[in-house]
């Protein structure tokens, strides 16, 4: 069985991850007392390998915050933030990067935007979805979302990847957005819109 | 240069080519060098069992281990001059017990190359850190580079001439 998503799923999905990163835009917003932009959402539905090249040089250091899902849904969240851009949001929380008390600062970032994302998705699909506790890491871009995406692939070789990235008005500053539903947790999404990739 | 992205095996004959995975994490880079032949081949398995599903090999450590094999000796690799190597199976967020993918690959890997009969020469694997594998075709060298760190030697030609390469 293949699973193939059409347009208008991924049109749905995409709005969903609209509203989404929206709300955590206004939560980021609030936490830093700044604008916060959201981008137009990607919802890409590729072969695992070209959904990795999507996301830019696999060797490129980034700061990754995790949040599992727990609930009715299969999926995890991935907030990609790279280093410069951590220490900028660090230095608008007046913390100092790089250490204790700054990894923690991002971790608690990630909680916050992880949780408002999902209560919005939640909120639009009625799903039960409840953040885990954020995992932080500053890795490889490549091998820390290949090892989420192992996490949640099943034996189809297709990932669906929903992003946006946060802007903070007056600092070139972005922190990339992703949801990475399992097989599973798509139909999940769609279905409560009618639109489930269950039929046949 | 010639990439193996996740999932996919790649093999070359060509002196002047490198293999390269960049950014391994839960996954295993497995080399498979014969310096005589000239001929090298890198898999980016990204789990490790394939449960019968056989459509794309690299994915999985049970079907991407022989598969390699036979790619290598169709290229004319001698099978009693093979050197092995592998890398990457870190657990990237810390260890996730049933989660702890990278672990679970680097077994299946091991498990994998003992049945097609192959030894592992060299293996660097685990931890929490990502890894990038390049495998030089003409030297036959392979070195193993984490986040912000140099590449370190995992397998080298001087090794593989002083040790002959065969598999015990």
């Amino acid at each position: 069985m293949t699973i193939s998503l059409t347009e208008t799923q991924l049109d749905a999905l995409r709005e969903l991850a609209n509203i989404a990163s929206g709300s955590a835009a206004g939560a980021l917003s609030q936490m830093l007392s700044r604008e916060v932009d959201i981008s137009v959402p990607r919802a890409l539905a590729l072969p695992i390998a070209d959904a990795i090249d999507a996301c830019g040089d696999p060797e490129e250091e980034v700061s990754a915050v995790l949040i599992g899902v727990a609930g009715d849904f299969g999926g995890q969240v991935l907030l990609l933030i790279p280093p410069q851009q951590g220490a900028q949001i660090c230095q608008l929380l007046g913390v100092e990067p790089r250490t204790e008390v700054g990894d923690s600062a991002l971790r608690e970032i990630g909680n916050i935007l992880g949780t408002s994302y999902l209560n919005a998705l939640a909120a639009m699909t009625g799903l039960e979805l409840m953040p885990c506790p954020p995992l932080l890491q500053i890795d490889m871009v490549g091998a820390l979302v290949t090892s989420v995406m192992s996490q949640v692939a099943g034996e189809e070789d297709l990932a669906l990847v929903l992003d946006s990235d946060l802007m903070i008005a007056g600092e070139q500053c972005a922190i990339g957005f992703m949801l990475l539903p399992t097989t599973g947790g798509i139909d999940g999404l769609l279905r409560p819109l009618g639109l489930g990739t269950a039929a046949s | 240069m010639t990439h193996a992205r996740i999932g996919e095996i790649v093999v070359s004959r060509d002196p002047d080519d490198e293999l390269v995975a960049l950014g391994l994490g839960s996954c295993i880079g497995v080399v498979m060098i014969d310096a005589r032949a000239q001929a090298a081949g890198l898999a980016h398995v990204m789990l490790p069992e394939s449960g019968g599903e056989d459509g794309r090999p690299g994915r999985f450590a049970d079907t991407a281990v022989p598969e390699l094999l036979d790619r290598m000796l169709a290229l004319g690799a001698d099978r009693g001059h093979l050197r092995v190597a592998m890398t990457g199976g870190a657990a990237m967020f810390g260890s996730g017990g049933q989660l702890d993918i990278g672990m679970r690959n680097a077994e299946a890997v091991r498990a994998a190359l003992s049945s097609a009969g192959l030894r592992c020469h060299a293996a660097e694997t685990g931890g929490t850190q990502g890894r990038t594998v390049r495998v030089s075709v003409g030297s036959g060298d392979v070195t193993v580079r984490v986040a912000g760190g140099t590449a370190i030697d995992l397998l080298g030609h001087r090794e593989a001439t002083s040790t002959g390469g065969r598999a015990a």
